[in-house]
Parts: structure tokens; C-alpha cells; sequence
């Protein structure tokens, strides 16, 4: 099992965030967490990510319990955010090199040019991230998560920001790290391209596990329902939560 | 997609690996300073600034001794405060601290890295400071100049302790522009009095800086850097 989460909360500033999720994730599935603003699904990530600890309930990341083995967990996880997470002044292939020696990745020179290579960006590996379009700095971040080969992807609204051939390049990069047998959790908004990529829909509402069920069997019009209240703003092949 | 398998060097000795982390984030910080001069440079004329202002004020070669140690003190501390804001804000851009805090390099490293960065900048605005500050006031060094770089440097050292702490807890608040001033300069008063009374008894009164002297000030360096290499864990948020 990648994530078992139980009776996860998560309490800010007195004001419950998370309440009581229960959430198992098996090794290599592919889910997505839905939700509107503030329904706790960055929170969720965090605490997955180990970046932040839950007011009460337990963690373990492939078995290994959060936050005692933190560390150990941390080694096997890669963690893409709305933000780049990349040093601006360095160029792409020095903050991969950084990145792989700080994990300790053998041959860090060798993995930065293969992840370069791998995401697209090997013909600006030597410009600075701050002279980077959005997509751009997203593939590169990209990069920078899998630097050390981990087995679990948290990425929290990967395609923030991106127009169509920007989120089509981050689709596909999911989609060969599924194929490859990683496990992903994401967080996004838009509920087409949510089951369209991913085999499993979890949706908060209210910190609370509202939906969690096979992407297959679940229709966007259930989920926005669910979510009564949201905006929502269709396109021919996607539904987005505002 | 290549998806080679890279293994992580898990043979190495802990300290080894830990030392190997602390030079290439020390490495990181300089390489990025080095890029742009973004710190060094502002830094170094708000210094100037502050010793030419002041200094014009107190009446420059007239405030002897006194007034050189006071506005040396008080041109370093505002530099500093600038230092720790910058180079904390290259790890808050693009949440890149939070890239680092999921790598396996330790707390205490991380904050061992980014006071050395901090020492590093501040020594070298000091270089170009302190001349400055000495030529200005006509402050007379030549009965004992190790003796004040030895003290200066020592009380470098624990304001740099504290306010590489500082930086950390406000980086991560909403609160900052000026808190980080208000949060570090009544917990390095003590330090500032204390040297500042040496070079006193030394330049003003004649009287040596014995080992007791220097030894406060290792006392409050020791005190600082040990409190706020625990605390870093406690306090760093991505």
C-alpha cells in the first residue's frame, strides 16, 4: 500500500481543515482529489507530502510510519506544486544536479541531461528558470520531483496556469509515470480532465471524504453535485471547479 | 520515458554526507549571490549610507572611538538584517524550501549552510564597511587591530546566529518588512553591549581585552548558535 491515512485531522488556527479522513491508496494507482477552494485538498497533500503533520490521526507512506520514518518516506516521494519549487537564478540542469546530489543520486550530471532530456527542455538546460515560460518551469519541476526516482508523485495542481500545449506535455508526463508504475496523487480542479486521466476520484467536501470512488463509474455531473454551491464552467471535453 | 533506476548513496558516513550536503548549499547560495549581486550590493550601500549619515551627524573624526564602534555596530546590524531577508527569500521564491525540506538533508544542516551564506556576505560588507567607518571617524586602530577584529568578528558571528533564525520564523509569516529588525535587535543587545564595552575599554580607556572579555563573547555565540541549530527544526516551514 503507498498511502494509509486514518482518522487524519487537520486543525488551523482553531478551524478544522481535515476532519477524520480515511484514505488507502495502493501502489501504482492513479488518483485525483477534487474539491472546491478550501476544501482541504492542499491541506491533504502536505500531510501526505510530510511537509506538514496532522493534528491527530495516522500516517504511513509504503509502510513506513509518518512522522517517525519520516525521512525514509520522504526518499521514496517526489512532490510537483503550483509552484515550480526550482531556484530562479540557477539554470535547469544546475537545479537538477543540485537536487540529485542532495538526494545522493549517483551519476547526478547523467540523470539531470536523461531528465532534461525526458521532459523536453534539453535545449535550455543551461538557461535560468527565471528566463522560463510557465510549462516550461512545470517540466523542469517535473524533472526535479523524479530526480531521485520516487515511487510516489503528490502534485497539487500541476496544470495551473498552463495553456493547452503547456497541460497537454504535463498530461503525458503523468500519464508515462503511471504507465511506468508510479503511484500519483493529484489535486486539480478541472473534473473532466480529472477522470479522464486518473482511475480513482476522491472529492472533499467540507474536509470530509465526500466521494471516493473508480474514476469509471463516476459521472462529472455526481461529482458537481457533490459540490453544490461551486461554480462551474464547462468546456466541450472538460468540467472546471472555480 | 527513461526511467532508470539511480540509487542514493547509502554506504557514505553520516557526517560525510552531511558535510557533502553543507557545501553544496553553501555553493548554492554564493553561485546565486555571485549571478546577480543582488544582496552584496544593496547591502553594502545601505552600510555606507549608514556610517556616512551617522558619522555626519555625531560630528565624523570628533566622536573618536565611541562613536566609530556605535555606528560600525548599528551600520552592521542593519546590513545584516538585510542579508538574512534576501538570502532566506531565494529559498521562499517559487517554494523552493520546500523542495529542499523533502530532500534527506537534515534541519540543523540547512541552517548551518544558510549561516555560513550569511557570514560569508556579511564579512565582506564588512570589509569594505569597516574601512570606511575607521577612515570617517579617524578611529585610530593601530594599538590593537586583532584585537577588534576578533571581537567584531565574534560579535558577527552570534548576530548572524540569531538572525539566520529570525529570518527563518518570519520568512514564513506575513508579517515581515521590518519585524525581522524589531524580532533580532533586542536579543543581540547583550552581544552589542558587550563588545562594544571592550572596544571601548581598549580604544577609549587603553585597557586590554583579556581572555575574560573575548570569552563572553564565545559564551553568547556558543549559547546562540547552539539554541538556534535546535530551533531551526521547530520554526522552518515550507
Amino acid at each position: 500500500m503507498a498511502v494509509r491515512a486514518e482518522n487524519l485531522v487537520k486543525t488551523l488556527d482553531e478551524r478544522p481543515v481535515l476532519n477524520q479522513i480515511d484514505l488507502s491508496i495502493a501502489a501504482g494507482e492513479y488518483v485525483v482529489i477534487l474539491g472546491i477552494n478550501g476544501a482541504g485538498k492542499t491541506t491533504l497533500l502536505k500531510i501526505l507530502s510530510t511537509l506538514m503533520p496532522p493534528t491527530s490521526g495516522g500516517l504511513q507512506l509504503f509502510g513506513l510510519s509518518v512522522p517517525k520514518q519520516a525521512a525514509r518516506a520522504r526518499a521514496r516521494l517526489g512532490m510537483i506544486g503550483h509552484q515550480s519549487m526550482l531556484y530562479r537564478d540557477l539554470t535547469a540542469r544546475e537545479n537538477l544536479e543540485l537536487f540529485a546530489r542532495l538526494y545522493g543520486v549517483q551519476s547526478p550530471r547523467q540523470r539531470a541531461e536523461e531528465l532534461l532530456a525526458t521532459v523536453g527542455m534539453i535545449d535550455r538546460a543551461d538557461d535560468a528558470v527565471k528566463t522560463f515560460s510557465r510549462g516550461m518551469s512545470q517540466r523542469v519541476s517535473i524533472a526535479r520531483a523524479l530526480v531521485h526516482e520516487p515511487d510516489l508523485v503528490l502534485a497539487d495542481e500541476p496544470f495551473a496556469g498552463l495553456d493547452v500545449p503547456g497541460s497537454a506535455a504535463v498530461e503525458r508526463l503523468l500519464e508515462d509515470l503511471h504507465i511506468a508504475g508510479k503511484t500519483i496523487v493529484m489535486v486539480n480542479h478541472d473534473v473532466g480532465q480529472s477522470l479522464r486521466l486518473a482511475q480513482r476520484v476522491v472529492v472533499l467536501s467540507g474536509g470530509m471524504v465526500a466521494i471516493d470512488q473508480p474514476a469509471r463509474i463516476t459521472d462529472a455531473p455526481a461529482i458537481l453535485a457533490e459540490l453544490g454551491g461551486a461554480e462551474m464552467r464547462y468546456e466541450p471535453e472538460s468540467f472546471a471547479v472555480c | 520515458m527513461s526511467l532508470a533506476m539511480q540509487q542514493p548513496d547509502h554506504d557514505a558516513h553520516p557526517f560525510s554526507v552531511a558535510a557533502r550536503q553543507f557545501i553544496l548549499l553553501v555553493g548554492k547560495d554564493l553561485k546565486i549571490e555571485a549571478r546577480g549581486r543582488q544582496t552584496i550590493g544593496l547591502v553594502t550601500v545601505l552600510g555606507l549610507l549608514i556610517v556616512v549619515v551617522l558619522g555626519l551627524g555625531l560630528g565624523g573624526g570628533t566622536a573618536g572611538g565611541f562613536g566609530a564602534t556605535a555606528v560600525l555596530w548599528v551600520a552592521y546590524l542593519f546590513s545584516g538584517v538585510l542579508c538574512f531577508e534576501k538570502t532566506m527569500a531565494v529559498e521562499r521564491s517559487e517554494s523552493a524550501l520546500a523542495a529542499l525540506m523533502l530532500t534527506p538533508v537534515g534541519r540543523g544542516t540547512i541552517y548551518l549552510a544558510k549561516l555560513t551564506s550569511n557570514l560569508a556576505l556579511i564579512a565582506t560588507v564588512a570589509l569594505v564597511i569597516t574601512p570606511a567607518g575607521v577612515l570617517f571617524f579617524s578611529f585610530d586602530l593601530s594599538p590593537a587591530p586583532f584585537a577588534f577584529a576578533a571581537v567584531m568578528t565574534l560579535g558577527i558571528i552570534g548576530f548572524a546566529a540569531i538572525g539566520t533564525l529570525f529570518a527563518a520564523v518570519v520568512s514564513s509569516t506575513r508579517l515581515q518588512g521590518g519585524l525581522l529588525a524589531m524580532m533580532i535587535f533586542p536579543v543581540t543587545l547583550p552581544l552589542v553591549i558587550a563588545s562594544t564595552q571592550l572596544l571601548l575599554d581598549r580604544f577609549v580607556k587603553g585597557l586590554p581585552i583579556g581572555v575574560n572579555g573575548l570569552g563572553i563573547l564565545v559564551a553568547f555565540d556558543a549559547i546562540f548558535l547552539t539554541a538556534s541549530w535546535l530551533m531551526f527544526e521547530l520554526v522552518l516551514e515550507p
